[in-house]
C-alpha cells in the first residue's frame, strides 16, 4: 500500500515538472509576444533535421583536406596526424609528385570513423594546416563499417 | 686495444683510457660522452669540415676539433662548457642557415642529426630574413639514389665513402665556397654494389633511396638485429619493419635492411644484394599449408605433418636408407642442421641426404662472396658432406622431403617434374612460392632467416647467433620446429640438442 503511494507520488512529481516547464516557457513566450524583453528566453525546439542550428566554429565535424590553388591536396603525407592519432584511425599512403616543389602527396588518405574520437589532434599536429575538421558534416552514419572509412584524398 | 699502447686522458672529469692514435671523438664515445658530429665516420678518414665537434682542450687557446685531434697522455678535454655550447650553437646556425626545413617530406626526419642536434644544442630563433637559397631538390645520381642539394651539409661522407671503401669515386665536390655541391661526373652515375650505404651514412636527408622514399616514416620502424642470409659473408644487419598501425591491422612490412656494425664481419657496410633482401622477406611468401598446389585454409602444419610422419612410418625400417630421400639447404641454421642430422642420419639412418642450394653468383672484392648461402661452413660443421642429388636418385625414393625449392636452380622444371612423378609421397618445406609447389603433395610454409633465431657460421668461420627480427605470419613455422615435431611423432630422441 505504502509502495503504491510512493509510485503515485513520483508520477505526480514528474507531471508537475513537465507542467512547470510548460508554464514557465509559456510565460516567457507570451511576454515576448507582447514585446516585453526578459533576460531569459523561452525554450525553442529545433525541428532537426529539417531545421539545422549553426555549429560553433570550434566544433569538430568530419575532416577535410584543404586543396592547393591547383586542386591538388595540400597534405604532404608527413604522417604526423597518423603519429599523433590516439585512436589509430588514419591511414595515409604517400606518393611521389612530379613537381619538385611538391614532391610528396597522399595517394590515399582514409579516416576510419569507426575509430575516430574527434579529438582534433590531427588538426593541431598538421605542419601545413592541411587537415581540418570544419566541414560541418555531422550526419556520419552508415549501414556498414566500410561505409565509415571515408577517403579524404580527393579534395 | 689491438696491442696499441693505452693513453690516459680526462674527458669531462672522467679518467679515460684509449688506444694510442685514437682521436678525441672516439675516445669520448668509448667513455660514453657523445660529441655531436656530421662529417666524422669511424669507417672513413677524418675530414674536419663540419666544425660541429669543437671541444675545449686545456692549454690550447682555441677550441679544437675532436675528430682531428689525436689523444695525448694527460690531455684534459671539456665537452660541455658554455664556450663549447656556444660554438656548437653557432656552427649549427650556419649549417641550418640555408637548410630548406622540409622535414615533413624528408625521409631522414626522425633520424636526422640536424634535427637531433638542434633539439640538443640549438633551440635558437632563426635570424635569417633573406629568402633561402634554392638548389636542385631531386637529382638522380644512379642506383635509385636521389640527391637533394638543399638539404646537403657538405660533410663529404658520401664522396669519401666512394673513394675509400669502394674505390669507385663516382661522387665529387664541385664549385667552391657558397656554391659548392656534391655531384656525379658527366655520364658516370653511382653504380656499385655498395651504393645503399650512402643513404645510411648521410647524416642529413640529402641522399635518399627510391626504394624507401616516402614509404613510411623513420619513427614507425621497429629495428631488430639479424644476420644477412644472402651470401656466405653473413653481414650483421638491422631489419626495420612495421607491424600493424599505421598499416592495416594484421598487416606487416619490412621497409629497410640497414647495416649493423660488426668489425669482425662487415665493419660498417653491407652490400646492395643484402639490402634488397627486404623483398625476400615480404614478397612471394607462403602463408598457409598448401596441398596439390593450392593453399588449404585452417589446416595447421602440425596436422599436415602427421601425414609426413605416416608416410615415413609406412616404409619398413631396413628399407628406409634407400627409400627415403631428404634434400636440405645451407640456409638452415646450425641448430636446425644438428636436428636434421639427429633425425635423418642418426635416427632414421637415411643414406640419401642431399643438399641443394642457390647457384653461386659473382663475388666482389669487398664483402659479397660468390657463395649465395649463409651457412655453408655450418653444414660442414654439423657433419654433413653436402652433395647435389642426381634426379635419378630422387626418382627412386618412396618418400621425399625437400627443404627449400633451390633444386630448380640446378635442374629444369620438366626434368624435376618427371623425376618427382614416380615418387609416391613428396613434401616441400619452403618459404617462397615457386613452380615446385604444384609438383609435390604438400607445401609447408617455413620461416625466412629474419623470422627465426639461430646461428650461422660465415665463410671466415665467425659464428653469429641472431634472434628473430620479424614476426612471421601465424601459419609460418621454423624448420627447427618441424624437425622436432617430426622426430617426436616418429619416436626418435634428438638427445640434448639445442632446439630453441
Amino acid at each position: 500500500m505504502i509502495k503504491a503511494w510512493r509510485v503515485l507520488r513520483e508520477l505526480v512529481r514528474g507531471a508537475a515538472i513537465t507542467a512547470r516547464h510548460f508554464f514557465v516557457n509559456m510565460t516567457f513566450h507570451t511576454l515576448r509576444l507582447f514585446g516585453i524583453r526578459t533576460r531569459r528566453r523561452g525554450a525553442v525546439t529545433i525541428q532537426y533535421p529539417e531545421v539545422q542550428k549553426a555549429l560553433s566554429p570550434r566544433h569538430h565535424s568530419l575532416h577535410r583536406i584543404r586543396p592547393r590553388p591547383d586542386g591538388k591536396p595540400s597534405c604532404v603525407a608527413c604522417m604526423l596526424c597518423v603519429t599523433v592519432c590516439p585512436s589509430e584511425c588514419l591511414y595515409v599512403e604517400a606518393a611521389e609528385d612530379p613537381d619538385p616543389e611538391v614532391q610528396k602527396l597522399p595517394a590515399k588518405f582514409v579516416v576510419d570513423l569507426n575509430r575516430c574520437c574527434f579529438c582534433g589532434f590531427c588538426v593541431e599536429a598538421c605542419p601545413v594546416d592541411a587537415i581540418r575538421m570544419d566541414t560541418g558534416e555531422i550526419r556520419l552514419a552508415s549501414l556498414t563499417r566500410a561505409g565509415l572509412e571515408v577517403p579524404l584524398d580527393k579534395p | 686495444m689491438n696491442g696499441k699502447k693505452p693513453v690516459g686522458l680526462t674527458i669531462d672529469g672522467l679518467k679515460v683510457q684509449a688506444a694510442e692514435g685514437t682521436n678525441v671523438l672516439r675516445a669520448a664515445e668509448q667513455a660514453g660522452v657523445s660529441i655531436p658530429h656530421f662529417c666524422f665516420h669511424a669507417g672513413l678518414d677524418v675530414e674536419g669540415s663540419c666544425r660541429m665537434c669543437l671541444v675545449e682542450i686545456e692549454g690550447l687557446p682555441k677550441l679544437e676539433l675532436a675528430c682531428s685531434t689525436i689523444i695525448r697522455e694527460g690531455m684534459v678535454v671539456r665537452t660541455s662548457t658554455d664556450r663549447v655550447g656556444e660554438a656548437r650553437k653557432d656552427v649549427l646556425e650556419f649549417l641550418l642557415a640555408e637548410h630548406p626545413l622540409d622535414c615533413p617530406i624528408c625521409d631522414k626526419a626522425g633520424e636526422c642529426r640536424l634535427q637531433d642536434y638542434y633539439d640538443l644544442y640549438g633551440l635558437y630563433a632563426s635570424r635569417m630574413i633573406e629568402p633561402r637559397e634554392r638548389r636542385d631538390k631531386k637529382v638522380p645520381i644512379g642506383r635509385g639514389l636521389i640527391l637533394d642539394r638543399e638539404r646537403c651539409v657538405l660533410c663529404t661522407r658520401c664522396v669519401r665513402f666512394l673513394r675509400l671503401v669502394t674505390g669507385t669515386g663516382e661522387l665529387g665536390m664541385f664549385e667552391r665556397s657558397l656554391r659548392s655541391e656534391v655531384g656525379i661526373y658527366d655520364g658516370r652515375p653511382v653504380d656499385n654494389n655498395y651504393s645503399g650505404n650512402l643513404v645510411d651514412i648521410c647524416p642529413v636527408g640529402a641522399i635518399t633511396a627510391e626504394d624507401f622514399r616516402f614509404k613510411t616514416r623513420a619513427w614507425f620502424l621497429v629495428r631488430r638485429p639479424s644476420v644477412c642470409p644472402h651470401c656466405s659473408r653473413g653481414c650483421a644487419v638491422i631489419i626495420e619493419s612495421v607491424e600493424g598501425y599505421p598499416l592495416r591491422r594484421s598487416e606487416k612490412r619490412v621497409y629497410r635492411v640497414t647495416a649493423r656494425e660488426n668489425p669482425a664481419v662487415n665493419g660498417f657496410w653491407i652490400c646492395d644484394v643484402g639490402r634488397d633482401g627486404r623483398h625476400d622477406i615480404d614478397d612471394g611468401r607462403h602463408a598457409a599449408v598448401s596441398e596439390k598446389g593450392a593453399p588449404v585454409q585452417g589446416l595447421s602444419w602440425e596436422k599436415a605433418l602427421a601425414g609426413v610422419a605416416a608416410a615415413i612410418r609406412s616404409v619398413p625400417g631396413p628399407e628406409r636408407a634407400g627409400k627415403i630421400a631428404v634434400v636440405l639447404n645451407a640456409r638452415l641454421t646450425c641448430e636446425e642442421l644438428a636436428l636434421a642430422k639427429g633425425l635423418f642420419v642418426t635416427g632414421l639412418g637415411l643414406g640419401k641426404v642431399f643438399f641443394a642450394d642457390r647457384k653461386p653468383g659473382p663475388a666482389d672484392s669487398l664483402l659479397l662472396t660468390s657463395d649465395r648461402v649463409p651457412n655453408a661452413k655450418g653444414v660442414l660443421d654439423a657433419g654433413f658432406t653436402p652433395r647435389l642429388p642426381a634426379l635419378g636418385e630422387l626418382a627412386g625414393a618412396e618418400v621425399l622431403l625437400v627443404f627449400g625449392s633451390y633444386i630448380l636452380e640446378h635442374f629444369g622444371e620438366e626434368d624435376v617434374a618427371r623425376a618427382l612423378a614416380g615418387v609416391p609421397s613428396k613434401y616441400l618445406f619452403a618459404a617462397h612460392t615457386g613452380p615446385l609447389d604444384r609438383l609435390v603433395d604438400a607445401v609447408f610454409p617455413v620461416a625466412h632467416p629474419a623470422e627465426k633465431s639461430g646461428t650461422y657460421i660465415n665463410t671466415e668461420g665467425v659464428r653469429q647467433s641472431f634472434a628473430r627480427a620479424v614476426r612471421p605470419c601465424p601459419a609460418v613455422v621454423a624448420e627447427g620446429a618441424i624437425l622436432v615435431c617430426l622426430a617426436n611423432s616418429l619416436g626418435i630422441s634428438l638427445g640434448d640438442a639445442d632446439v630453441r
